[in-house]
């Protein structure tokens, strides 16, 4: 490599006789650094006289590829910068750019994400029933995930939820829950009708059945008088439309400290009308939800009195429901981003 | 929470079939994990005699018997036990039917088959302890006590033709008393309306033992009263170690707990039925080891020592520390409080003299040590569930009762019983009628008392529509009306329950318009031919290494699973990029893939916790060659079509041509993925909203995107941030339109947008109507640093037809205002 400028020549040769002995830090420092030779080489070039400037800028640059080069043969992760021109960035096409050339929208079927579709066909209609529609955090706080829900420190039922902690002591909720005081106060007051989707977490290892990563509908329901068997009558008229099928329906005792009564909503099998097949794990029976009425002390904590109003609340996993509805066999599928999986919806 | 309705039925009056008592359970009291007919594990198996015995013709170590099963036929049977003598009784499976631990342990339960083992024949089986699921001995075949009726199933026999039901325990969290059977049993007798009474010791709470040998002299010092409310002690002496009667090993059996010798069975028995663990000490190991002491056993229960050590009943040693409540000898731990006993104090063949223990520990206290030490054990379960410290007593006294009874003990010390903070009896009262609506049920008050009474509740008054119930001591969940109603509701039957939709008022809800953004955009791009994904907000510090980011600005997980999701991407092209590479890796060509979520920024926060802002971002493949012009149009293209959705009208600046400064957080810590001379920012109203362009060449490289591939991000609440996205509506005017085109040869540094926008001024006013759009852009090769935009402009009059001269006056007016300010002539 032959260059006619006597400073880019000098860089040259110099970076052959560095290019063993030096490491990759010391390289970057001496070459390509804001204040290295090859940064100060191309400041330069307004020194150059006009005429011999294009070929200087040219050799400047065939220096730099011979730098990235060295430096990404010491790096694999070394960034590597183009050697395109500026565009403009507000034109619609690129100079000399053909008709037939210029860029056009890709030419095969696009799609939504099945769970997305799922999560707008949930808030299509509870908002035809009249709920408001809030998102769940990703990140929160211990006050939100535990306190606000009537989970003192060290409670037991804290284990129930095998949570992400980040470094700095915030939470990865491990339910859409963490969401219920902040709607409260939000739509307050009262009569509050909300659903919160929203992304969970939980620490466990993944398998065919088990992810760490999912997707709950978190709903709220608070005005006067509001009783279980209004939680179990709106449900059901969700489930209805939503599921498109005839099947009865029943609560049965569970566990939750922020709920009080606290159930789990369970339906008749729609896919084999309770005889027993490998959706309902050949009981007749699926077990859908976690809800119950709020507990007063969730009520207090957002600035209800729980004398006058009380409420109910539900927690759905979503995922789950997914590979029910269209047959997914292994959970990991639907984060896999596999085309061939994607294309199908 | 394992029980068996043989031993429910056994605590109670109640009738009915074992599958309608799980259906109760699970409608009334929690979830049931699964049921399971131990019958039908020793289908076949009976208890035979051994009639004749002789030597193995071929083997050493083998022996022929010839047994009696019941029937007239002698079965002869080829065994590994050559100690079996004629008369011995034993358990015998018959060719075609399975080794019950099998049932557990193999894949595939081993079925018995008539076999010629070194040529003599066996037809069935003789087993040992531990092939029958009974215990641990597998030396031997297990020898049935003489009285054993030959021919008998041996399910029947052991008492083992019973159901087991395995109760959820996250279902029952708040409820300590459930953790033993008897709490199971009551709650089952007022599901059925069964008059329940808990058994007679249960409720015995005076002390009625004295010593009734020699005395061993037994003291217990309690210096951790705050986290040991209670601790009963006694000492019994002249203790036999021997197996358990068939009763009680069978009980334990059925609840799958292991036999051990009748003292252990006795402590695990009891904390089975009744949810008070028990534990028992070994008098003279621990008199033995104490140094200080003289053949006397003072338990000390007290904090541990930072550095202490004990070697626990699992074989580990366990180092404690000041937040461990431990009991000790006067000078080392010899069981880890409510979780674990230590080794060498314990239980074995050569006890003569025990201690029973049987206390209270503070449940997070408990919780805290297990979890710090990672033992598990059923005591620790229970403990961590809020046991009733009232209960301590009455189990140690049943203990003591059996151990008279099958151990042949005789007590030999006072009960020692350090009761310091006896728990209180609350008084909750409740209101029928918000009963009522609380659970959309109609009960009269009279229900209701009937139902708490049979829950063991004491009504203590009763005032028009209020009661006031005095909670028994072990349901430490009960602390306000709610919690009654619970009881009620789940008792009484969630199927009583009246289904109605709530009554409400007519109120419109107003849209919430992020979500609503997120479905247009969603939908847009994927009939623009796009995928949306989702992936996982867990990414790898390798990660950020090949997407040239910086790490520091990530939230890491303390926690995390593994060291490829051990950091919360910053942006979501991080994850996108990773599975533009998968499916280039599975062929695709052509494609691009989006996702809608939310990036965490740690520089990018508001009072405290990050800032979640949901963003759009995409990349997309397309096979060109390399020498096509930018990728970065065609993320323009994609761009337009999302701003079009609100009217947005954006400025594109290269981001060669900015200064680093007013980029917001979440757009500036993806500055150094993308190209400077390709990439633009999305600038609304003076936000940066998003970025757009090429990607540069190395992380091209390394997703394994061609040089033709594009990205963008935009921040959608940002975007929604801004005003003013209500485009006017311009009447259309209905002259005819006239059209031109302008090349206008301008400097090569001039974007079409500015020319674009005066041109658009020139041609909008109150009388003209107008568009433009360039339709050519080329830079000549015979002159440096100029180029030719070529623009089409479409107009009308409101009030006219323009005419020749009108046009003329408008190209006019344009040519010289681009030419004069944009060093450019008209071509």
């Amino acid at each position: 490599m032959k260059f006619k400028n006597k400073n880019l020549s000098d860089i040259y040769k110099s970076l052959l006789k560095d290019k063993e002995k030096l490491d990759i830090d010391a390289l970057k420092r001496k070459y390509s650094s804001k204040d290295g030779l090859l940064t100060d080489a191309f400041n330069k070039i307004s020194d150059i006289e006009k005429d011999k400037r294009a070929e200087y800028g040219k050799e400047a640059n065939e220096l730099k590829r011979h730098i990235e080069e060295i430096l990404r043969e010491k790096d694999s992760t070394v960034d590597t910068y183009t050697t395109k021109d500026k565009i403009d960035p507000t034109a619609p096409f690129d100079v000399n750019e053909s008709l037939e050339n210029r860029a056009k929208f890709l030419d095969r079927k696009g799609t939504k994400h099945p769970l997305t579709t799922e999560v707008e066909k949930w808030t299509d209609i509870f908002t035809s029933m009249g709920f408001d529609v809030l998102e769940s955090r990703q990140i929160d706080d211990d006050y939100h995930m535990f306190e606000s829900l009537n989970f003192p420190q060290g409670h037991p039922a804290r284990d129930m939820y095998d949570t992400f902690w980040t470094e700095d002591g915030l939470i990865l909720p491990a339910h859409t829950s963490t969401m219920q005081n902040r709607a409260i106060k939000l739509f307050g007051p009262p009569p509050i009708a909300v659903v919160l989707p929203g992304r969970c977490f939980r620490n466990e290892a993944t398998d065919a059945s088990h992810e760490h990563t999912f997707h709950q509908i978190e709903g709220i329901y608070i005005d006067k008088d509001v009783s279980l068997g209004n939680m179990i009558a709106t449900i059901k008229e969700f489930l209805q439309t939503y599921l498109e099928a005839d099947f009865e329906v029943k609560i049965q005792p569970a566990f939750f400290p922020f709920t009080e009564p606290d159930c789990e909503f369970v339906i008749s099998c729609p896919f084999c009308e309770k005889s027993g097949c490998s959706v309902c794990g050949y009981s007749g029976w699926i077990e859908l939800m976690g809800c119950g009425m709020i507990h007063p002390n969730v009520l207090r904590q957002a600035g209800i009195d729980p004398n006058t109003h009380s409420g109910f609340a539900w927690g759905f996993g979503l995922d789950r429901l997914l590979m029910i509805k269209k047959g997914i066999s292994d959970i990991r599928n639907i984060r896999e981003s596999n085309l061939n999986f994607l294309e199908q919806f | 929470m394992k029980v068996t309705t043989g031993i429910l039925k056994s605590l109670t009056n109640i009738d009915a079939s074992n599958e309608e008592i799980a259906t109760y359970i699970k409608d009334h009291i929690g979830n049931v994990e699964y049921t399971h007919n131990l019958e039908k594990d020793y289908e076949g198996i009976v208890v035979a005699e051994i009639v004749e015995k002789e030597d193995h013709p071929d083997a050493d170590k083998l022996g022929v018997y010839k047994i009696n099963i019941g029937e007239e036929e002698r079965v002869q049977i080829v065994a590994g036990d050559k100690t079996l003598q004629i008369g011995d009784k034993v358990a015998y499976i018959p060719p075609g039917h399975v080794v019950p631990i099998s049932i557990y342990t193999e894949p595939e339960p081993f079925k018995i088959k008539s076999v010629k083992l070194r040529g003599v024949l066996s037809n069935g089986m003789l087993c040992s302890e531990k092939e029958l699921n009974i215990g641990v001995n597998h030396d031997h075949v297990v020898r049935l006590p003489l009285d054993a009726p030959v021919g008998m199933s041996f399910a029947k026999y052991y008492n083992l033709d019973d159901f087991v039901i395995d109760i959820e325990n996250k279902a029952l969290t708040n409820r300590g008393d459930l953790f033993g059977i008897v709490g199971i049993a009551r709650e089952l007798s007022a599901v059925m309306h069964k008059k329940f009474e808990s058994p007679k010791w249960y409720s015995n709470t005076k002390i009625s033992i004295s010593p009734d040998s020699s005395c061993l002299n037994l003291n217990v010092v309690n210096d951790a009263e705050a986290l040991c409310p209670r601790y009963v002690a006694i000492a019994m002496d002249n203790i036999e170690i021997k197996e358990s009667p068939i009763w009680l090993k069978s009980e334990l059996i059925r609840l799958d707990i292991k036999p051990i010798n009748n003292i252990i069975d006795i402590t695990n028995y009891i904390s089975a039925l009744f949810g008070q663990p028990l534990h028992a000490f070994d008098y003279d190991k621990v008199a033995k080891e104490d140094p200080s002491r003289n053949d006397k056993v003072e338990i000390n229960v007290r904090m541990g020592r930072e550095g202490e050590e004990i070697l626990g009943l699992d074989n580990k040693v366990h180092v404690l520390n000041d937040r461990v409540i431990v009991i000790a000898d006067s000078i080392h731990p010899i069981a880890i409080a409510g979780v674990v006993g230590g080794k060498e104090s314990s239980v074995d063949e050569s006890t003569k003299r025990i201690i029973f223990e049987s206390a209270m520990f503070d449940k997070n206290s408990v919780r805290r040590t297990s979890m710090a030490l990672g033992i598990y054990t059923d005591s620790s379960t229970k403990f961590k569930h809020s046991l009733d410290a009232e209960n301590c007593l009455p189990a140690i006294l049943k203990a003591v009762e059996l151990a008279k009874e099958i151990a042949n003990g005789s007590v030999a010390s006072e009960v020692i019983d350090i009761y310091t903070t006896p728990s209180e009896q609350r008084l909750v009262s409740i209101d029928i009628d918000r009963l009522n609506t609380h659970v959309g049920i109609h009960l009269e008050k009279d229900d209701v008392k009937r139902i708490l009474e049979s829950l063991e509740y004491d009504i203590d008054s009763s005032k028009g529509q209020f009661l006031t119930v005095r909670v028994p001591t072990w349901r430490k969940d009960v602390t306000i009306p709610e919690d009654i109603h619970e009881d009620i509701a789940r008792i009484y039957g969630y199927g009583n329950i009246e289904i109605k939709l709530p009554q409400k008022d007519i109120k419109s809800k107003r849209k919430n318009r992020v979500f609503d953004l997120k479905k247009r955009v969603r939908n847009e791009l994927s009939t623009l031919g796009l995928n949306e994904i989702l992936t996982y907000s867990f990414t790898s510090l390798n990660s950020f290494k090949l997407c040239s980011l910086n790490p520091d600005l990530a939230y890491r997980v303390k926690n995390a699973l593994s060291p490829e999701l051990s950091t919360m991407r910053i942006t979501l092209l991080q994850s996108i990029l990773d599975k533009m590479k998968s499916n280039r890796e599975r062929g695709f060509e052509e494609f691009g893939l989006f996702e809608i979520n939310i990036p965490h920024i740690n520089t990018y926060t508001d009072a405290n916790l990050p800032k979640e802002d949901w963003h759009v971002a995409s990349v997309i493949n397309i096979m060109k060659d390399a020498k096509s012009s930018s990728s970065y149009y065609l993320a323009k293209r994609y761009v337009e079509r999302i701003l079009s959705i609100g009217n947005w009208k954006a400025d594109y600046v290269l981001m060669a041509d900015s200064l680093e400064q007013d980029i917001p957080e979440d757009i500036k810590c993806m500055l150094s993925m993308f190209d400077a001379n390709v990439t633009a920012f999305i600038v609304i109203e003076k936000n940066i909203v998003g970025i757009l362009g090429e990607l540069k060449p190395s992380i091209k490289d390394r997703f394994k995107l061609e040089d033709s591939s594009c990205a963008f991000d935009i921040n959608l609440n940002r975007l929604l941030d801004i005003k003013g996205m209500v485009k006017e509506y311009k009447d259309v005017p209905i002259y005819p339109t006239y059209s031109l085109d302008f090349c206008f040869n301008t400097h090569v540094d001039s974007r079409s947008a500015d020319i674009e926008r005066m041109i658009e001024k020139i041609i909008n006013n109150q009388d003209l109507w107008g568009k433009v759009e360039c339709i050519d852009i080329y830079i000549p090769k015979e002159e440096k640093g100029r180029k030719k935009i070529t623009f089409r402009v479409v107009g009308s009059n409101y009030k006219k037809t323009v005419s020749e001269k009108d046009m003329q006056e408008i190209s006019k007016k344009i040519k010289n205002s681009v030419e004069k300010e944009f060093d450019a002539t008209l071509e």
